[in-house]
């Protein structure tokens, strides 16, 4: 908890660019989430903007607004608590579907286009996430979050609760994700040595402060 | 593969659990190992390998649709056979726990001092003054200064690694024979797995606790570990000394947990660990293996004792 007057960070810059990785590190509690959640759009900074293609997230319309959400994604640390547990996997790829508009006919050809990129069998869709190891939900998390085509995914400690091998596949598919989409990351972990495999730029949040390193 | 130490602390043999549902899983099968006084034996391997199951069927935390076989002895004493009231005075008091998640295994409405001070006021009857007063004196004598605020705060007020430390000072405030240490460094950053590892390095050095350690921390274990059992789809694969086993794992999902390293370049293996409702026929890892010949497919390997280290492999006759 913060006194009044306080701040988590202040006086943050930086920039995250289509096709390119920005890694940021800093050790727990110095608010490395609540940078993501603020770049993300879903917690306000007290000062300073978001820009999004030269839009202030400030000044948007709603409907710019709606396409910012869209466009820019999180993916958590924790796969289990991206998918509701009562509902098969199957279904909770469909509801990403239906909030795109895409008609009910094409869904099954999307989810397994999806599971395809996910590089899983398609039986897992009839699963429910209780049933699925932490790796195999965290490939579908990222399979679908790909589906809204984003173009930039915050990627909060996307490993940090995955074992080495699993690690080692995730961090393969969002390289091969990258690669194939252009898209951009700022990718959030305390693993230096994860940072450092991801990323083309970075920096360390430390006392409120980012410094950037080479 | 027995434990080089003087003396037998653990003995786990041929351990087996199911849990019973609409269809019996097998979630461990033929688990033996040892543990000597004052040895940390590493269990490592993927998500849902059964590492915490062993941990749990050991203290007999597995929930009632659970069922297990097989022999547990800790100093000779039959813990299987045990009657609930028995364990749980075992509990907390010869074999101490630590939890994956500080955050769900501390009481959020209780004070650190109160939690610290529970298993002397439940094994030992001490009265709750006296309690909390020895608890400040094992926190002051781990290092923490300003003892008296400590004790007076809450885990929601505390960092996820200082509530680890408090969890080890709990769990170890009776002085265990053994710890069961089961993920003690998940989800912690980098400066809190190092005062965590000051820890356990302190316990095995100053109090020759014995230690059952659960991480998927490759690097961790190295570090800590004086042998390593991996573990896969619910057995062991491979059991050997920590230095010879990160020199030269034999075992080919061994090999491929440590290229899976950023040192070694962070190579995936190849596909999936089968589901425990269906695992493959013979070698359970055969579906990933390069190595994989016609026999794996259709016998399944035993544990094999090779130049002082056990392996299941077909590669190692």
């Amino acid at each position: 908890m913060l006194s009044p007057g306080k701040y988590v960070f202040r006086e943050i810059s930086l920039e995250i660019r289509p096709g390119k990785t920005f890694g940021l590190m800093g050790l727990s509690g110095e608010g490395k989430s609540t940078l993501g959640r603020v770049i993300a759009g879903l917690e306000k900074p007290t000062a300073g903007s978001i820009y999004y293609n030269c839009l202030p997230l400030s000044g948007m319309k709603k409907t710019e607004h709606a396409a910012f959400r869209r466009r820019v994604q999180i993916m958590f640390q924790d796969p289990m608590d991206a998918f509701n547990p009562r509902k098969k996997i199957g279904h909770s790829v469909s509801e990403v579907l239906t909030l795109l508009k895409v008609p009910k006919v094409k869904h099954t050809l999307k989810t397994e286009e999806m599971i395809i990129t996910a590089g899983l069998p398609k039986e897992v869709l009839s699963r429910y996430p209780s049933q699925l190891s932490g790796g195999q939900l965290q490939r579908l998390a990222l399979g679908r979050i790909l589906l809204l085509s984003p173009e930039y995914i915050i990627l909060d400690e996307p490993t940090s609760a995955l074992d080495v091998s699993v690690q080692a596949h995730i961090l393969h598919m969002l390289r091969k994700a990258q690669a194939e989409r252009n898209t951009g990351y700022l990718l959030i972990s305390h693993d230096e040595s994860v940072i450092r495999f991801m990323s083309d730029s970075c920096g360390v949040l430390e006392n409120g402060q980012l410094k950037l390193i080479d | 593969m027995k434990a080089h130490f003087t003396k037998t602390l653990l003995e786990v043999r041929d351990l087996e659990v199911s849990f019973k549902g609409i269809k019996t899983i097998t979630a461990l099968s033929g688990i033996s190992f040892s543990i000597g006084e004052s040895e940390t034996l590493a269990l490592v391997g993927e998500t849902g390998c059964g590492k915490s199951v062993v941990a749990h069927a050991i203290v007999r935390l597995l929930p009632p649709e659970s069922r297990v076989k097989g022999i547990v002895e800790l100093v000779g004493k039959s813990l299987l056979e045990l009657s609930e009231k028995e364990i749980a005075k075992i509990r907390g008091k010869e074999i101490g726990i630590v939890f994956q998640n500080p955050s769900l295994a501390l009481n959020p409405v209780y004070s650190i001092g109160h939690q610290l001070a529970e298993p002397l006021r439940v094994h030992r009857k001490e009265k709750k003054k006296e309690a909390i007063s020895k608890a400040a004196t094992v926190l002051k004598n781990m290092g923490f200064v300003n003892v008296a605020e400590w004790i007076s705060y809450y885990p929601s007020w505390c960092s996820g690694g200082m509530n680890q430390r408090f969890l080890i000072a709990a769990s170890t405030m009776l002085d265990p024979i053994l710890l069961i240490a089961d993920e003690p460094g998940k989800g912690l950053d980098r400066k809190c797995i190092t005062e965590l590892e000051i820890e356990l390095k302190k316990l095995k050095g100053e109090k020759k606790t014995a230690m059952l350690l659960i991480s998927h921390d490759l690097g961790f274990v190295q570090r800590l570990a004086d042998r390593v059992a991996v573990m896969y789809a619910g057995e062991v694969v491979e059991l050997a000394e920590s230095s010879i086993f990160f020199e030269r794992p034999l075992h080919p999902y061994s090999k491929g947990l440590l290229n899976s390293l950023p040192e070694n370049g962070f190579v995936p293996i190849p596909g999936f660990s089968p589901p425990l409702s269906d695992p493959p026929s013979g070698c359970k890892f055969h579906p990933r293996c390069s190595l994989r010949k016609k026999s794996c497919t259709e016998r399944h390997p035993e544990l094999k004792e090779i130049d002082e280290r056990s392996v299941r492999c077909f590669l190692y006759p």
